[in-house]
């Protein structure tokens, strides 16, 4: 998190409160959706497509109007303002660079739209390219650049009238893989730097990991937890969280008893497993049907003397070696668990058809109240 | 993801959107207006055009359809333009086909070439054919007009086809055909066919059009009995404008209609395919 | 699938380029062969007629007062027609562009109209309307503006609005091509920058259209050169145009090397003018990203 002390935090305060959106007749693609940037936060909406996340940028930005709800930056109700008035910066998919203008003048633009001179926007621009590290590259057109090299363009022109917020709408979807990473340290670094609060549009978890101070996670049209980083990966709210962050196994039980903060949950095979009460989301009472999340690498396969709270006994169908770890898959009767270990080698790996016993922490499970449960 | 049109950009724009239709109407009415005048033109009682008729009588149509050299002239068209989207068609699409996917230095210039008709002003296309088949006794021959009509057919065809072929049909697909085996006629047939038939429809219609309404190759190419149905309306019109000309102006009109209708429906078909 | 198999590369190569190539070859022919024998080899005669006697008859034609006057009428009612229809052109591609999908289909066939409407007919319609007891004049006598019929028909003004009326759906598409290549972020991304809508249009909408205007004002203005019917329909004797001086030498005087030269002269013209065209920067490739 940022210290707040070391670091200048710039831009105002954008509270988005109880926003739908819905086009003509058709069903809402955003549903009561409320949540509050800080100024100098980095927020992110991580969701799968058509999860209302880009709708939610676009409502913000102003080109979409709201159904319902209010929009207020420091106080301030902006849904009369029509874009150009809104002060935010925008780095869009595709980038949207103007072709036929140099970089240095796609860059100067938002000030020659202020009335800024000549003379001071290039300027101003000439630094702003350089903090990005584009120092000299001014008088080339977009397409003589590459990927990583436009994306920073676009970021420039977006920051260089100081914004109230800066807007990305996954911007690094293009790239490879080394590139992008390698821009979301840059574009962390960066926002650290000016101090501006973002809001991050994306798909890509690890992405949203990697440069959030919160992530809100979106299904559907709604927000289905917001929460720092670890928030939301160790203590995820709904089982549609903790599936999109990550990998976890979900396993279907009954609850069928609490023992203090944790859940006592029957498996489908009638074994018997604990599971910690979620921090954030629903409490599950018992009768209800729940899904112990528990993540692969949280599960261990046990040493023959080994003890857990919560153990169930299986058959190794699958041992993969990845590189950075091994994975498992194991046939616990009428599921597959899948555990991540790092403790493999050549000689030690284990041969499907062995039978293991898997243990957990319960305080590493979540027992998750299942909202869509089969019989 | 549900994004609305480009139209849509923010409140102030609409009155910016308003104010450009509201430019647009005068144009489109001053487009389609003479069209839409000529067959109320046809319809009047008089000897005179006027518009709107003053009584509504069709013996313009009946002035027409009983003037045996208009009928001729009529049937002639038909006749000429039919044949020449033939051989224009063949010339287009075998041309799309064999350019088709096919990158080698000076391809721009082929293409350039085969739509040349379309800007070379067709003055000069008909004093050369003139030239050239006049030694021949073939001026007044329609075959061979019609075969002159083709060359500004083919362009046409070409287009459309090569559109169609660009849409419909890939490299790989041509070359798994023939990795399997196909022979030419096979290929032709089951890959390459399926793919050019709705360019080669809308080429071939609108060709059609050209050469049906084409007044300067067939003027130059006329012989006695080979006049063509806008030669003799426009030697008609240089001296009268009479109803009955609007009468046979009707048969432009319809094939316009047509034209244009069968044009929609497939470019439908195709956005929604 | 054996066959590609089983062979080795040499063989794959073998067959791949031969056949092929021999392919392209054969279906090439038609389309030489047609325009071979009718458009290449006429060129050729007509250069032969026109260069006959050193070049006598360019002379003849140069000289002649009737060039000099078709030529000044072609290059300013082209010029003019040119002008106007890309004006009207521009707006009406910005309203297709504007237009959403199912109003855009119905303003296409709006712009195709005419596009199918044989030059002949729409020329006759023009002559109707703007005759002396036209729809034109009647309107205009009725609303009171003038109390006499207006000469409108067979003057140049008759000509010049036959002819934009032509080239109109000619002028139209390019300009609406390079519109629709450009990608709609774009104006979002100038509009969230602070530009008010004259500013999207100024800075960023028509400067990526004006390829769409070079390659509409080239294709225009050459069409616009070869006009034949229209000066003779909505046109006085003194509107001839340069392709009507040609058949003026060939069907009037019956000279066939004076009207060869000229046409060779107009050749000369207008090839200069297609090759700027195919030169001229294409849409995309200006806005490429």
């Amino acid at each position: 998190m940022n210290d707040p002390s070391l670091f200048q935090r710039s831009g105002r305060r954008l509270d988005v409160e109880g926003v739908w959106k819905a086009y003509g007749s058709q069903p809402f693609v955003v549903r009561d959706v409320t949540f509050v940037l800080e100024p100098g936060e980095f927020l992110t909406l991580l969701g799968p497509s058509g999860s209302g996340k880009t709708t939610i940028l676009m409502l913000i930005a102003g080109f979409e109007t709201l159904s319902r709800g209010k929009i207020r930056v420091d106080g301030r109700d902006i849904v009369g303002q029509p874009p150009e008035r809104r002060n935010f910066g925008i780095v869009f998919q595709g980038y949207a660079l103007f072709p036929h203008m140099s970089v240095l003048d796609n860059v100067a633009f938002p000030l020659r739209m202020k009335g800024v001179g000549a003379r001071e926007r290039a300027r101003q621009a000439g630094e702003i390219l350089e903090k990005v590290g584009l120092n000299g590259l001014g008088s080339r057109r977009p397409h003589e650049l590459s990927g990583g090299q436009q994306q920073r363009v676009a970021l420039a022109r977006a920051l260089v009238f100081e914004p109230d917020a800066l807007l990305l709408d996954e911007p690094l979807g293009a790239l490879d893989r080394k590139l992008r990473e390698q821009l979301q340290i840059e574009i962390k670094e960066i926002q650290r730097r000016v101090g501006v609060s973002v809001l991050l549009v994306t798909h890509d978890q690890d992405e949203a990991m990697m440069m959030s101070d919160r992530i809100a996670v979106m299904a559907d049209g709604k927000i289905m937890q917001i929460g720092s980083p670890a928030d939301v990966y160790l203590h995820p709210a709904t089982p549609f969280v903790a599936g999109f962050l990550g990998e976890t196994n979900l396993m279907p039980g009954i609850c069928c008893g609490l023992e203090g903060d944790r859940v006592v949950i029957r498996f489908r095979n009638g074994e018997l497993g604990r599971a910690g009460i979620p921090r954030f989301g629903g409490r599950p009472v018992p009768g209800d049907a729940v899904l112990a999340s528990i993540r692969p690498e949280r599960i261990r396969i046990l040493k023959p003397d080994q003890r857990a709270d919560s153990l169930i006994e299986g058959k190794i169908v699958s041992c993969a070696f990845l590189g950075r770890h091994a994975r498992y898959v194991i046939d616990v009767g009428n599921q597959l668990v899948a555990v991540s270990t790092t403790d493999w080698s050549e000689t030690s790996a284990l041969a499907p058809g062995t039978r293991v016993r898997l243990g957990w922490l319960s305080e590493d499970a979540q027992g998750l109240v299942d909202q869509h449960p089969r019989s | 993801m549900a994004r609305s049109d480009v139209g849509q950009m923010s409140p102030n724009a609409g009155l910016g959107r308003i104010l450009l239709f509201a430019a647009c109407i005068p144009i489109l009415v001053l487009l389609v207006l003479p069209s839409l005048i000529i067959v109320p033109m046809a319809l009047t009682k008089g000897d005179l055009i006027q518009f709107p008729p003053i009584w509504i009588s069709i013996h313009a149509f009946t002035d027409y359809l009983g003037d045996p050299a208009w009928v001729d002239s009529t049937v002639l068209s038909f006749k000429v333009s039919i044949l020449a989207v033939a051989v224009g068609a063949v010339a287009g699409a075998t041309a799309a086909i064999a350019l088709h996917g096919r990158r080698f230095p000076g391809r721009n210039l082929v293409a350039g070439l085969i739509m040349s008709p379309i800007v070379v002003p067709a003055i000069v296309l008909a004093l050369g054919d003139y030239l050239l088949l006049s030694p021949f006794q073939l001026i007044g021959n329609w075959i061979a007009l019609a075969v002159v009509h083709a060359i500004h057919v083919t362009p046409y065809v070409f287009i459309s086809v090569q559109t169609s072929l660009t849409v419909g049909l890939s490299t790989a697909l041509l070359r798994s055909a023939r990795s399997l085996g196909a022979g030419h006629f096979s290929v032709f047939r089951f890959v390459h066919w399926p793919a050019i038939r709705p360019g080669l429809l809308a080429g071939g219609i609108l060709g059609f059009a050209v050469s049906f309404d084409d007044v300067v190759l067939s003027l130059f190419m006329q012989g006695p009995n080979t006049i063509t149905l806008p030669v003799r309306m426009f030697t008609a019109i240089e001296y009268d404008l009479t109803p009955k000309i609007a009468a046979s102006a009707s048969v432009f009109i319809a094939l316009a209609v047509i034209g244009l209708l069968v044009h929609s429906l497939g470019t439908a078909r195709r956005t929604a395919a | 699938m054996t066959s590609v198999l089983e062979a080795g590369p040499r063989h794959v190569w073998r067959r791949w380029t031969r056949p092929a190539f021999r392919d392209s070859l054969w279906l090439l022919a038609p389309v030489c062969l047609l325009y071979g024998v009718l458009a290449v080899v006429p060129f050729a005669l007509i250069v032969r007629f026109a260069v006959a006697d050193r070049g006598e008859h360019f002379q003849t034609v140069l000289r002649s007062r009737l060039l000099m006057r078709a030529a000044a009428n072609t290059l300013a009612i082209s010029v003019m027609t040119t002008a106007i229809a890309i004006i009207i052109a521009y707006v009406l591609a910005a309203g297709l562009w504007r237009a959403r999908s199912g109003f855009r289909q119905i303003l296409l066939a709006f712009v195709l109209l005419p596009f199918w409407t044989a030059v002949l007919i729409k020329n006759f319609a023009w002559a109707a309307l703007l005759q002396d007891n036209g729809v034109v004049n009647t309107l205009l006598q009725m609303s009171g503006m003038t109390s006499a019929p207006v000469t409108l028909l067979h003057n140049r003004f008759a000509v010049i609005i036959g002819m934009v009326h032509y080239v109109l759906p000619y002028a139209v598409f390019p300009i609406f091509s390079a519109m629709l290549a450009i990608d709609p972020n774009i104006e979002r991304a100038a509009r969230s920058l602070g530009a008010k809508t004259g500013s999207v249009i100024w800075f960023v909408v028509f400067p990526l259209t004006l390829p769409g205007i070079y390659g509409a004002t080239v294709l225009v203005f050459v069409i616009s050169i070869g006009f034949f019917v229209t000066p003779v329909i909505l046109g006085a004797p003194s509107d001839m145009m340069i392709a009507n001086l040609v058949k003026y030498y060939v069907h009037e005087l019956v000279d066939f090397n004076a009207g060869s030269a000229l046409a060779v002269l107009i050749l000369a013209a207008v090839l200069p003018l297609i090759m700027l065209q195919q030169s001229l920067p294409r849409e995309g490739r200006y806005g490429a990203v």
